[in-house]
């Protein structure tokens, strides 16, 4: 799985593809990659389109592109669940932490 | 260690108490100090999310892979326990954006209070200097209800209107004047009559309010019929002036005769007695010219009205 970044004005939207899992396997190396595409920008949206399985460790490297941008003062949205993915999510609340839309353009806005 | 704090939340789930804050927090695994930043949704989010990445690298692979089916084990309970954490702690920020929004709110309404009190505090002092105004002016102003009974007025309008003695004397005096109208009204005042322009508006606003405005203008007709009088005294004087003039002429003409008549007077009586007479008349005459031209270049009616009377005299005399 690889990351690619495109930037629309401030925010800049991060695209997972490649590989349909982000899990134990892949997390450590999409976390850096991620956040070295988000460098300084404080505004992001995260395409989740192209996952359909997350586990623990792709939860925690959600946790950390949200909580990098909550640290720069900017916000990162989520968008493009697959059903798995949302109901991982929703098991563990955090559809009620994050910020989630339905595609990239709605999340953009 | 989780599993047995699982099992207690069960429980305590089943009987529906909670014995204190303290046992709540300890029984969900979540920190009094995660409550404690439930006003401020920033702490709150970075405590909470803290917690998640700490609980979710103790949290084996698997137990979210709903593939491998239900987790097991020491992976079950601390699903379970992440759970319950991630249950409080999203009704803690959810309750935090609510705070939040209500504190938004809060300070909306309070920065609209002082635009409110801002704007009330220019009307009072717009209200005070209106009042000012209307006090200081000479003409009366009054307010009307629309049954006609005045809601306020100002001190010219009470003193025209003798409204401190009678408050329903506004219905009578605008009883003559139209609405949207103007008349003149005389009115007693004291013991006096005076005559009073009043004029009727309707208030904008729909409210049947009427604003009357009261003139006194006794001065001004007065001040009128002096100035009719004095143009007629100056044409009289005019005419007087002319007639001088004209009787002068033949007066002297008259006199210089009745002297020749008595120069050539001869022994015949009865010329000396005519001679006599229009010699004396011609004098009185040319007098009362002389004491006419004084008035006519004097231009003062009491001059006149005092020549007319000593010659009303000098006739009731001479009868």
């Amino acid at each position: 799985m690889s990351v690619v970044a495109v930037s629309n004005g401030p925010t800049r939207t991060l695209r997972l593809t490649g590989c349909d899992a982000l899990d134990a396997a892949n997390a450590a190396e999409i976390k850096r990659e991620a956040l070295a595409l988000l460098g300084d920008h404080p505004n992001a949206v995260v395409d989740l389109s192209g996952v359909s399985f997350v586990d623990s460790a792709g939860v925690g490297v959600l946790v950390g592109l949200f909580k990098h941008a909550r640290g720069r003062g900017g916000r990162v949205r989520f968008c493009g669940l697959s059903p798995g993915v949302r109901a991982v999510l929703e098991l563990i609340q955090l559809d009620r932490i994050f910020e989630i839309f339905d595609d990239a353009e709605a999340a953009a806005r | 260690m989780a599993e047995r704090n699982a099992d207690k939340s069960a429980q305590a789930h089943a009987t529906g108490t909670f014995p204190d804050l303290t046992e709540l927090c300890r029984i969900h695994e979540i920190g009094l100090d995660l409550i404690d930043k439930s006003h401020d949704l920033d702490g709150l989010l970075d405590r909470v999310l803290d917690e998640y990445e700490t609980r979710l690298q103790r949290l084996p692979s698997e137990a979210l892979d709903a593939r491998a089916g239900a987790a097991r084990g020491d992976g079950a309970a601390q699903l379970r326990g992440l759970v319950m954490f991630a249950t409080q702690a999203a009704a803690l920020k959810e309750k935090a954006v609510a705070a939040g929004e209500l504190r938004r709110k809060a300070a909306m309404l309070e920065e609209s209070n002082a635009r409110l009190q801002q704007a009330l505090d220019e009307a009072r002092r717009a209200h005070a200097r209106l009042e000012g105004v209307l006090a200081a002016l000479s003409s009366g102003v009054m307010i009307l209800h629309p049954e006609g009974g005045a809601v306020t007025a100002n001190g010219a309008a009470r003193a025209l209107a003798g409204l401190d003695d009678d408050p329903e004397r506004a219905r009578l005096i605008v009883a003559g004047v139209p609405r949207d109208g103007d008349a003149e009204i005389d009115l007693p005042v004291f013991q006096d009559r005076r005559t009073l322009l009043v004029s009727r508006r309707a208030l904008p606003g729909g409210t049947g309010e009427e604003v009357v405005l009261v003139t006194d203008v006794t001065s001004r007709n007065d001040a009128v019929e002096e100035r009719v009088r004095l143009e007629k005294l100056a044409e009289v004087l005019k005419t007087l002036s002319v007639l001088s003039h004209k009787i002068n002429n033949p007066l002297t003409a008259l006199l210089g005769r009745a002297q020749m008549l008595q120069a050539h007077k001869g022994e015949n009586p009865m010329v000396v007695k005519a001679a006599t007479v229009i010699e004396e008349s011609s004098l009185r005459i040319a007098d009362l010219i002389r004491e006419l031209t004084r008035v006519v270049k004097e231009g003062r009616h009491e001059a006149l009205d005092q020549l007319l009377d000593m010659n009303a005299s000098a006739q009731e005399s001479g009868r």
